[in-house]
């Protein structure tokens, strides 16, 4: 019996604290608990990035799917994404819209003319493809900071009540797509049917 | 001595410059909730500093932000929990107590009990022998290895 105590308490110590590492190895620090998911669109009154006389507001994304894209040309990653995200426009006619921040535009000190952002922007949509309906221009950052955005790429896929269903951090390749957002964008598509249908 | 000094005094006075920025304040109690807030207040992207001394864009963002809520007139609690809704417990490096985190406080207080009860346990559990039985025994083999 003591000899059972002597040998079995530190074996089972030993491994809880196996799989408790274990389980760290692989664990993501970046993964943070999204606080917006499950809510609706924080409010907001934004101009479009383009033609900024339009103003967008929660309201436009009412009645579809949206697979909302935080993004800007000053992020590498974001460009890598740029020819699949446009792929899947193609093949699965995704509603996609930018929500473009600039990391130069320092609201107290703006330096940056918009004129020159929007030719940035073109420059890089030509370049690897254009996803987007249009961009939601954050012009303080503003938005982002209320969405819990930590960096760029970050995805929100948003339904047809606006509200938001998956917060997703980093980019969207095909791996992503195919094991987690499309998934869920598709269950949303479906949401989306039965009400037209009901209706 | 000197030198050490100076360089206590050189580290100082740059941390205090990093966190100040270009912000004025109305007051200096809000100067000094501005920097106990940015101090406590986590970066999300360089996880392991605060945002006073992050560099990242977020953390530029955040400290403007918190400086607009500390020139709003609104208390500490309210900008931690202005934080806490967009950015959740992680933001702030002061841990809430919940079922979860209780145990932070809870696990070494437990294995202090359990070590000193174990001690206490093992100063009962192994008595003395008897000395003049010990020797009676020793002598015996003695008088063997004589023989």
């Amino acid at each position: 019996m003591k000899k059972l105590f002597i040998f079995g308490v530190p074996l089972i110590a030993f491994v809880i604290l196996v799989v408790f590492l274990f389980s760290g190895l692989f664990s993501d620090p970046r993964e943070l608990d999204s606080q917006v998911k499950g809510k609706a669109v924080p409010d907001f009154s934004l101009p479009d990035l383009m033609a900024p006389e339009i103003t967008y507001t929660p309201e436009v994304f009412s009645g579809k799917v949206t697979l909302l894209n935080v993004w800007g040309v000053w992020c590498v990653t974001c460009a890598v994404e740029l020819p699949y995200l446009t792929e899947l426009t193609q093949q699965e006619g995704i509603n996609i819209v930018g929500l473009y921040f600039d990391q130069d535009l320092d609201p107290e000190f703006g330096t940056k003319t918009l004129n020159r952002v929007q030719q940035e922007v073109r420059d890089i949509t030509g370049r690897f493809g254009n996803p987007y309906a249009f961009h939601i221009f954050d012009v303080y950052r503003d938005t982002a900071l209320d969405l819990g955005v930590t960096g760029a790429p970050e995805h929100f896929l948003i339904d047809h009540h606006g509200v938001i269903r998956m917060h997703h951090v980093g980019d969207i390749n095909e791996r992503v797509w195919n094991n987690k957002v499309g998934p869920l964008y598709r269950q949303l598509k479906q949401e989306l049917a039965q009400q037209s249908g009901a209706e | 001595m000197k030198n050490l000094i100076l360089a206590v005094l050189l580290a100082i006075s740059a941390s205090a410059w990093a966190t100040e920025d270009s912000y004025e304040f109305d007051s200096p109690e809000q100067r000094q909730l501005f920097l106990s807030l940015t101090e406590e207040l986590r970066c999300p992207m360089c996880q392991n500093q605060n945002i006073a001394d992050s560099d990242a864009m977020i953390a530029h963002d955040m400290r403007r932000k918190v400086y607009n809520l500390v020139r709003q007139g609104k208390s500490g609690d309210e900008v931690i929990t202005y934080m806490k809704s967009r950015y959740g417990d992680f933001i702030s490096y002061k841990p809430p107590v919940t079922p979860v985190t209780l145990w932070l406080w809870l696990a070494p207080l437990l294995f202090a009990v359990l070590a000193f009860l174990l001690v206490v346990k093992r100063r009962k559990s192994s008595p003395p022998e008897d000395m003049a039985a010990k020797l009676a025994k020793a002598e015996a083999m003695l008088k063997q290895d004589n023989k």
